[in-house]
C-alpha cells in the first residue's frame, strides 16, 4: 500500500469518526430505568417486565422518540436492574438510579414487600422541606398489594384494582351460575398479596353476592372489605409459598363439599394445589383463582389441572395492540401478562407525560424535570391501556384498569366475559 | 452519593448482625437465633418510633434490651444442647419469633394515618429518619458510630480476661470448666450480648429500610449472620467487617449485573474462600502483618525522600 493511500485512508477514517461523534453529540437521549426480580424464585416476573419494557422503548424510538420542549426529538433509553425480591436491594437500586444516573423516572419493582420498603424511603409529601426522602418519580408495573402508592406522593402504580375486579367477578358468577351456592378456599398465608386479597377481598366479595361458606357461617364476615378476615383465614385450608405437599389441604377442600373452590396463590403453589386436587379427585363445579395466576406460568406448569379455572385479569391478548405486545414480549424472551403488560403501558404513559410537560434532556435539568414528570403523572385522569382506558385515582397514585374474566381452556387463557 | 451512603448503611447494619453471631461463635455456639433477636429489635424500636413517637435513640436502646432479654431466656435452654442440636433449637426460636410477628396486628391512627404492624402485610412507614430531616450522611454516621463502638468493645473484650474466658470456652469447654470457668454464666452472657447487638442492628435495619415483614427474618438472613464471622475469621472483629464488605458490597451490589449468576458465584466464592483461607479472611496475624506492611512503607518512604 502506498504512502498516499494510507494517508487518504486515515483521513477518511478520521472524518468518519468525527462525523460519528458529532452525530452522537447531536442526538439527545432520555433515560428511564426499570427494576424488579431477575433473580430468585420470582425471576420470571422481572424477565417478563424487562422483555415488555424493551419492546415498548423500541416502539417509542421507531416512532420518532420523545418530542422535547424545543420541538426536537430524543431517543429513549432504558436500563433494567435486578433488585431480586428484596427490600434492601430495591432501595439500593432506587438510590443508585436516583443519584448515579440521569434517569427521569423509574418502573418497578416486582414484589409488594420490596415496593413497600422502597416507597418508604421516598419523600412522603412533595415539597416537604423537612422530609429528606428520595425525590424521584416511580410508576410501578407489578407490585399489586393494596394501597402501596399512598406511601409517597412520588410513587404511582398502574396495577389492577382487585376489590373492584372480584366484586364484578362474583356478581357475574352469581348471574351466570345461579345453581352454585357454596364456597371454600385457601391461600398461601405467608404471601402478603395472596393472603390479603383472599382474606380481605375475595371471600368478602363472594359473601356480598350471596355465596355461603360451605362449612357454616364465619364470624364477623359481613361482605364488607376485610370484615372477619382473621376468621376467614382460620376457617380456610391454607399453605405456604414454599410448600410442595398439599395433600391435607386438598382433602379439606374435597371434604368441604363446596360448589366453588377459591385458590388464592401465585402460579407455583397454585399448580401444586391443583395437581393434588386432581389426584384426590376433588371436583368442584367452579374454580376461582388469584389475579397473579392468570399467567403463562400456570399454563406451562399445570394446564390440564387448571382447566376451567376463572380469574379476573387486566391483560389478555384481546385487542390488536395487546396481541402485538404479547408477540413482542415472546420475541424478547418473556411473556406479557397482567403484571408485565403494564410495563408497556407505563412506557407509553411516561412518553405522553414527558411530551406534555416538555422535558429538555439536559443533564442540568434532571432534578427539575423529575419533579415535572411527577406532577404530570399526578395530573393524569385517564391513560390508554392495552385493553382499554385506564382511570387514574387522583391523590392516591393508583389506577382503575379495565379487565376481563379469563378461563383456562385447553392450555390457554380464554376470555369468557368482557365487561369493558 | 446517596447510593454509596446507602450501601455503607447496609454494610454497617449487617456488620452488627455478624458481630452478634461472632460473640457466640467465640464460645463455640453456632446460633441461628440472631435473626430472631434482630426481628425483635426491629419491631420493638419500630413500634416505639412509629406508634409512640419516641426519639430513635431510646427506641433503639429499648429494642436492644428487649432482644437481649429474650436472648438471656434462650441462653438457658440453649445450654443443654450443642452443635447441630443448638442450630436446630435456635432455628426453632427464630421461626417462633417470625411467626409471632407474622400474626401481630396492631394498627393505630397517628396523624390521620393508620400505622403499625399489619400481620402478613408487614409493618410500613417506619420513616423516622426521613420524616425528621435526617440526611443520609447522618444515618450513616449514627450506624457507624454504633458499629465502631461495638467493635471497639469487642476488641477490648478480647484483650482482657473476659475475652480469654470466652475463647477458652469455645476452644475446650471441659478444660475451661476444669479451670473454674462458670460455663452457664459465660454462655448465657454471650447469648445475651449477642442478642443486644442483634437487637440494635434490627432497630437500625427497620428504620433504614422503613418496612419489615416476616419474609425479612428468614433462615437466609440467619445464615448470613453466621456466615459473616465464619468467613471473616474469629481471630479479629475486623474479619466480620471484611466478610460483610465482601458479601454485601462486592457480591450483592458489585455483581448485580450478573442477575441469577451472582447466587451461584456467591456459593462458589464462599467455597474458594474457605478453602484458601480456612481460618477466615482475617486471621490472627492480620494486625501484625498490617503493622509490618505499614513499617515497610514508612521505611521505603524515608529512603525515597
Amino acid at each position: 500500500m502506498s504512502h498516499s493511500t494510507l494517508k487518504n485512508l486515515s483521513l477518511a477514517a478520521t472524518m468518519a469518526l468525527a462525523f460519528a461523534s458529532t452525530s452522537a453529540l447531536a442526538e439527545t437521549t432520555i433515560n428511564i430505568a426499570g427494576w424488579g426480580a431477575k433473580s430468585g424464585p420470582l425471576r420470571s416476573f422481572g424477565v417478563n417486565s424487562e422483555a415488555v419494557m424493551k419492546a415498548a422503548v423500541a416502539r417509542v424510538n421507531e416512532t420518532g422518540g420523545i418530542k422535547l420542549k424545543d420541538g426536537s426529538k430524543a431517543k429513549l433509553a432504558f436500563k433494567y436492574h435486578d433488585s431480586a425480591c428484596n427490600a434492601e436491594q430495591a432501595i439500593a437500586v432506587a438510590r443508585k438510579v436516583a443519584s448515579e444516573s440521569n434517569a427521569l423516572v423509574g418502573i418497578g419493582p416486582t414484589c409488594s414487600g420490596a415496593a413497600a420498603a422502597m416507597f418508604g424511603v421516598f419523600q412522603k409529601k412533595v415539597g416537604d422541606a423537612g422530609d429528606t426522602g428520595l425525590q424521584f418519580p416511580i410508576l410501578t408495573d407489578t407490585a399489586v398489594r393494596n394501597g402501596l402508592a399512598k406511601i409517597s406522593q412520588w410513587t404511582f402504580r398502574n396495577t389492577p384494582n382487585e376489590p373492584d375486579m372480584y366484586d364484578k367477578l362474583w356478581a357475574w358468577v352469581a348471574a351466570n351460575h345461579p345453581n352454585l351456592k357454596t364456597i371454600y378456599g385457601g391461600t398461601e398465608t405467608d404471601q402478603g398479596h395472596s393472603n390479603g386479597t383472599y382474606s380481605k377481598v375475595i371471600v368478602q366479595a363472594a359473601t356480598r353476592h350471596g355465596f355461603k361458606w360451605s362449612k357454616g357461617n364465619i364470624e364477623g364476615l359481613s361482605g364488607k372489605l376485610a370484615s372477619g378476615f382473621k376468621n376467614v383465614l382460620a376457617s380456610s385450608s391454607n399453605w405456604l409459598q414454599a410448600d410442595t405437599n398439599f395433600s391435607v389441604q386438598a382433602r379439606a377442600f374435597r371434604r368441604s363439599g363446596a360448589d366453588i373452590y377459591i385458590i388464592s396463590s401465585h402460579p407455583f403453589t397454585t399448580c401444586g394445589m391443583l395437581k393434588e386436587l386432581k389426584r384426590q379427585r376433588a371436583t368442584p363445579k367452579l374454580l376461582i383463582g388469584l389475579t397473579s395466576s392468570s399467567s403463562q406460568e400456570v399454563m406451562k406448569g399445570c394446564a390440564a389441572e387448571a382447566e376451567g379455572m376463572i380469574i379476573p385479569t387486566s391483560f389478555a391478548p384481546i385487542t390488536d395492540m395487546a396481541k402485538e405486545v404479547a408477540a413482542l414480549a415472546n420475541k424478547n424472551g418473556g411473556d406479557a401478562d397482567l403484571h408485565s403488560a403494564a410495563a408497556w403501558e407505563n412506557v407509553m404513559i411516561i412518553k405522553q407525560v414527558m411530551e406534555s410537560v416538555g422535558v429538555t434532556g439536559q443533564a442540568s435539568m434532571v432534578q427539575k424535570e423529575r419533579r415535572m414528570i411527577r406532577d404530570g403523572l399526578e395530573a393524569l385522569t385517564t391513560t390508554n391501556g392495552l385493553i382499554g382506558k385506564v382511570t387514574r385515582v387522583q391523590d392516591e397514585g393508583e389506577a382503575l384498569k379495565p379487565y376481563v374474566f379469563v378461563q383456562a381452556k385447553a392450555g390457554n387463557w380464554v376470555v369468557i366475559h368482557d365487561p369493558r | 452519593m446517596e447510593y454509596y451512603l446507602g450501601i455503607t448503611q447496609t454494610i454497617g447494619v449487617h456488620t452488627l448482625l455478624g458481630l452478634s453471631a461472632y460473640v457466640l461463635l467465640l464460645t463455640g455456639q453456632l446460633s441461628l437465633a440472631q435473626v430472631g433477636f434482630f426481628a425483635i429489635g426491629s419491631y420493638v424500636s419500630g413500634i416505639l418510633t412509629v406508634i409512640f413517637g419516641w426519639h430513635i435513640l431510646p427506641a433503639l436502646l429499648v429494642g436492644a434490651l428487649v432482644a437481649g432479654f429474650f436472648a438471656f431466656l434462650v441462653g438457658f435452654p440453649a445450654l443443654r444442647v450443642k452443635g447441630l442440636m443448638l442450630v436446630v433449637a435456635t432455628i426453632a426460636f427464630s421461626e417462633i419469633v417470625r411467626l409471632v410477628f407474622f400474626n401481630v396486628n396492631w394498627r393505630v391512627e397517628v396523624n390521620g394515618l393508620e400505622v403499625g404492624p399489619d400481620s402478613t402485610q408487614g409493618f410500613r412507614e417506619i420513616r423516622y429518619f426521613a420524616a425528621n430531616g435526617w440526611e443520609q450522611a447522618h444515618v450513616v454516621l449514627l450506624i457507624w458510630l454504633i458499629v465502631i463502638l461495638v467493635m471497639v468493645l469487642l476488641w477490648w473484650l478480647d484483650k482482657v480476661r473476659a475475652g480469654a474466658v470466652l475463647r477458652a470456652v469455645g476452644e475446650d469447654e471441659l478444660a475451661a470448666q476444669s479451670s473454674g470457668v462458670n460455663l452457664t454464666m459465660v454462655k448465657v452472657a454471650a447469648m445475651t450480648g449477642g442478642g443486644v447487638i442483634a437487637g440494635i442492628a434490627g432497630g437500625l435495619f427497620a428504620h433504614s429500610t422503613t418496612y419489615v415483614d416476616h419474609h425479612t427474618f428468614s433462615i437466609l438472613l440467619a445464615t448470613f449472620a453466621v456466615s459473616y464471622p465464619i468467613l471473616g475469621g474469629l481471630k479479629n472483629v475486623l474479619g466480620t467487617l471484611m466478610a460483610v464488605i465482601f458479601i454485601q458490597g462486592f457480591i450483592i451490589e458489585g455483581l448485580r449485573f450478573m442477575g441469577d449468576y451472582r447466587n451461584i458465584l456467591f456459593g462458589l466464592l464462599i467455597i474458594v474462600a474457605m478453602n484458601f483461607r480456612p481460618q477466615g479472611l482475617v486471621d490472627g496475624n492480620f494486625t501484625s502483618d498490617l503493622r509490618k506492611l505499614l513499617r515497610m512503607n514508612q521505611k521505603r518512604g524515608g529512603i525515597d525522600a
